[in-house]
């Protein structure tokens, strides 16, 4: 299976958001495809950049790093980073590692932050 | 049309002919006819015949006579003149080049080849003669040699008036009459067979000449057989194609001497007889496809590969097939080629099929000894900078058993000025072409060697080197027997591909090898050699890692001791694979043995290595793991645990519930600050501490229809003794996995000694 079916990540701009949609399985073999997918939006002028993990089926620690380097770079450009909640297994991933208490989380992409 | 005078006499054949003639003129005139028929027969050279035939009328017939022929642009010429006088031959032939008849004009030749019908002028008068001149001197010479009485018969063959026959009687003779008329027709029409045959028998041989000429410079090779199988015709390419010098070579040998000069294979290299080719089959009747053949020339070893078409050639008579024609297409290039491609793609195939090398160079050398030549011996380098066969092949094995006998006793040292040992030290590959008694007593180190070697047989040698990208690891050599084909330059250029291709898999195969003992040197640096034992407590660890030998895993585990009685049980998770992966697992545990020098709390020890990842590398390498403090208190035991993003241990039994302890804390590494808590619990007797990495259950995603349920399996399997235990859910965690786990599984078990249980018991 390559990354391309493990992973989609579909692309869409909000009124002043970037929202990653994820779908598929977001491990080792897929977060290069998150990495490039932010990577490639540097120069979006937004001021929030949400990941809609919402159709995320699976996650490693090697997807939950890639999440938080998101989170690193999306920080550093001055930007707010949110994500929705993902699946159960999801959850319960970042509830295990408590990094949970370190992300925003709306309940839908478009929902108003706090 | 026929040529009869005006009463219309038929005048088919020579008998009715005569039988106009007058009687006393018989004789001759039979005679006549006879003869013109053996000069007609005689010769196919028609001006000689022609000459013939007009000279056969004098002097009976004429004083002069002319054949005058049209041709194909119309315009009329002479072409035989003979006379009685010799002058007057010469002097008409001489008028007619200068006055050539006016193919439209008057002149009674004209008239009559237009015509198609015959003139008999009987007494010529002035007027006559004036019809006749094309000019003052033709006048002059007419009147000078007096011509008196003419007939003009037209020469017509199928149909088409040729030209004209005349016979001139001059003065002094007899004039012509109706019965002269009949026999001068007569010759006529037989010179007119005669012209025609002539010409069509020019024409012919005109269109053969082309053809052969055609035949001869054609690029395909080409040969005539008849059903003797003796070769009647061989162009120029197929002499080329055979390797002979002239067409007599083949035209003279007798029925199949030719084939004997070489083996003939087909393409699955089986012998092919001469009643298989495929113009034998024609000539017996049965349908002949076109035949892929591959011929070596015995006496050179050429090898030529060719595909065979016969087309039967028929008797236009009899519809008989008289003979075949044979058409040889040389497809050598291409057919060579496409099996040096299939070769490599096979020598690909038995590269990638083994990292073990000794077994690959044997395939190898078994596949080349097939395909390429007749033996094939593969040698490295040792380490100790000698030479070292380690494989050879030859299909007979009593080749082989040379082969081997002259490497035991003769192997080359690397000092040698040539052979594999050259090759080897220049990196240069060597073909070796029709080598000859004296080479090979030059080579020979002693008789016996000599012996040896020309036992071998060897005629061609090519040596390639077993080329890596920076070194030369050995040597490819392949060798033909005097009974096999000749290497050439283009085998030269497999093997070379051959040599670079097993020598770059070997090193990889070698470098693969390399990077897992180095791997499993490594891995052995990350995790305990041994467990400790510790007073009062049973522990055990199992550990899988992912992959084969050369990854080296992110899972870690430890135990030691720290401050006054307590023991640190660790295991842990570096995010990733590799190198990177294994330095931060090296990071991890060395830095937690070396701050539980100074720290006791495990919350404490954790965010102290949250901070040196931290400072390590800002990213984050992230790191999950659990530690737990452990004080045995004389059948029990005294649990601190403290857990940083890594699943809950499960304290297992002795009912049949398995509860995870805990809290969970901040994973290690990514992002500050960590939350770390820590919980105390009671570790009784007949109760174990399950410690596990997330291989264990992230391993059932390959099938999540199976969940590994990790409480319940333990709960099951906990009165089992510890390590069997450990393996019992290893086991479970890996067929739940379908037998390929994505990640390392890790498991640590902590129990009371039984020992120690049993010691409190009896104290009771």
């Amino acid at each position: 299976m390559s990354a391309e079916e493990q992973l989609r990540i579909a692309t869409r701009q909000g009124p002043d958001r970037l929202i990653f949609e994820l779908v598929g399985e977001l491990d080792m073999a897929s977060a290069a495809s998150l990495r490039d997918a932010v990577g490639d939006a540097r120069g979006v002028d937004v001021g929030v950049v949400v990941l809609d993990l919402r159709g995320l089926s699976f996650l490693d620690s090697t997807g939950l790093k890639a999440i938080f380097a998101a989170r690193s770079v999306v920080i550093e450009r001055s930007q707010r980073f949110a994500v929705t909640p993902g699946s159960a297994a999801v959850q319960r991933l970042l509830s295990l590692t408590r990094l949970d208490e370190h992300l925003e989380t709306i309940e839908t992409p478009d929902a108003v932050l706090a | 049309m026929d040529c009869a005078p005006d009463r219309g006499a038929s005048l088919a054949w020579a008998g009715s002919a005569v039988s106009e003639v007058r009687a006393e003129d018989r004789d001759w005139a039979i005679a006549l006819l006879v003869e013109a028929g053996s000069v007609l027969a005689s010769s196919r050279d028609l001006t000689t015949t022609l000459d013939g035939v007009a000279g056969l009328t004098i002097p009976l017939l004429a004083d002069l006579c002319v054949i005058d022929l049209r041709d194909e642009s119309g315009s009329i010429s002479e072409l035989a003149v003979a006379a009685a006088e010799p002058g007057v031959a010469s002097a008409l032939e001489d008028l007619r080049r200068r006055f050539p008849l006016d193919a439209d004009g008057e002149h009674p030749v004209a008239r009559v080849i237009r015509t198609g019908r015959p003139e008999l002028l009987a007494d010529m008068g002035t007027d006559e003669l004036d019809a006749f001149s094309q000019a003052p001197p033709h006048m002059e010479f007419m009147l000078g040699t007096g011509y008196r009485s003419v007939i003009i018969a037209p020469l017509v063959a199928a149909g088409h008036t040729l030209g004209a026959l005349s016979t001139v009687r001059l003065a002094g003779g007899e004039s012509y009459d109706e019965g002269d008329l009949v026999l001068v027709c007569e010759l006529a029409r037989r010179a007119a067979l005669a012209i025609e045959n002539a010409q069509l028998y020019t024409e012919a041989q005109t269109v053969e000449q082309r053809l052969e000429a055609v035949l001869r410079n054609l690029a395909e090779a080409i040969t005539v057989v008849d059903e003797q199988g003796r070769t009647v015709f061989a162009n120029q390419a197929a002499l080329d194609l055979l390797k002979l010098d002239s067409p007599e070579q083949l035209t003279s040998a007798e029925p199949g001497a030719t084939m004997s000069r070489f083996l003939v294979l087909d393409e699955s290299g089986r012998e092919l007889k001469l009643e298989e080719m495929p113009a034998r089959r024609l000539f017996r009747g049965e349908p002949a496809e076109p035949l892929l053949v591959r011929n070596i020339v015995r006496a050179t070893g050429e090898e030529r590969w060719v595909i065979v078409r016969a087309s039967p050639i028929l008797d236009p008579d009899m519809g008989r097939m008289r003979y075949v024609a044979n058409v040889f297409e040389n497809v050598t290039p291409v057919k060579r080629a496409q099996l040096a491609e299939a070769f490599m793609a096979q020598a690909s195939r038995v590269l990638a099929s083994s990292m073990d090398y000794a077994d690959t160079f044997r395939r190898i050398a078994r596949l080349a000894a097939g395909e390429l030549a007749d033996w094939c011996a593969v040698d490295v380098l040792g380490e100790n900078g000698a030479l070292e066969r380690v494989a050879v092949h030859h299909d007979d094995p009593s080749m082989l058993a040379l082969a081997e006998e002259l490497d035991r006793r003769y192997r080359p040292t690397l000092d040698e000025h040539t052979g594999v040992p050259e090759v080897i030290r220049t990196g240069e590959a060597r073909i070796f072409n029709d080598i000859t008694a004296e080479a090979l007593a030059t080579y020979a180190r002693d008789e016996e060697h000599l012996r040896l070697l020309r036992e071998m047989g060897a005629r061609d040698v090519i040596i390639v080197p077993l080329a890596a990208p920076a070194r030369t690891l050995g040597a490819i050599t392949l060798v033909s027997s005097r009974t096999g084909r000749k290497l050439i330059d283009a085998d030269l250029d497999v093997a070379v591909r051959l040599g670079r291709r097993a020598g770059t898999a070997v090193e990889s195969a070698r470098l693969y090898t390399e990077r897992s003992r180095i791997a499993r040197v490594l891995q052995r640096a990350l995790l305990p050699d041994s467990l400790p034992e510790i007073p009062g407590l049973e522990i055990a660890a199992s550990y899988r890692p992912v992959g084969e030998l050369n990854e080296v895993g992110g899972d870690f585990y430890d135990v030691f001791e720290c401050g006054d009685g307590g023991w640190m049980l660790v295991i842990g998770d570096v995010c990733g694979k590799g190198p990177e992966a294994a330095s931060v697992t090296a990071l991890a545990r060395h830095t937690l043995r070396a701050v539980a020098m100074l720290e006791e709390r495990p919350a404490r020890m954790l965010e102290l290595l949250h901070r040196t990842l931290r400072q390590q590398d800002p990213n984050g390498q992230m790191c999950t793991v659990c530690l737990v403090l452990v004080r045995a208190l004389g059948g029990r035991a005294e649990l601190t645990i403290a857990l940083a993003g890594h699943p809950r241990p499960l304290l297992v039994g002795p009912d049949e519930c398995a509860r995870p302890v805990g809290d969970a804390g901040t994973v290690l590494g990514i992002v500050d600050p960590v939350t770390i808590s820590e919980v105390r619990e009671d570790l009784q007797g007949r109760q174990t501490l399950l410690l596990f990495t997330d291989g264990v259950p992230e391993a059932a995603r390959a099938r999540p229809e199976l969940p590994l349920e990790l409480d319940r399996l333990s709960a099951r399997a906990r009165e089992l003794p510890l390590a069997g235990m450990l393996a019992r859910i290893e086991q479970a965690a890996v067929a739940s996995a379908d037998g390929h786990p994505q990640d390392d599984i890790a498991l640590l078990g902590l129990r009371i000694d039984g020992r120690a249980r049993g010691l409190e018991s009896s104290g009771r």
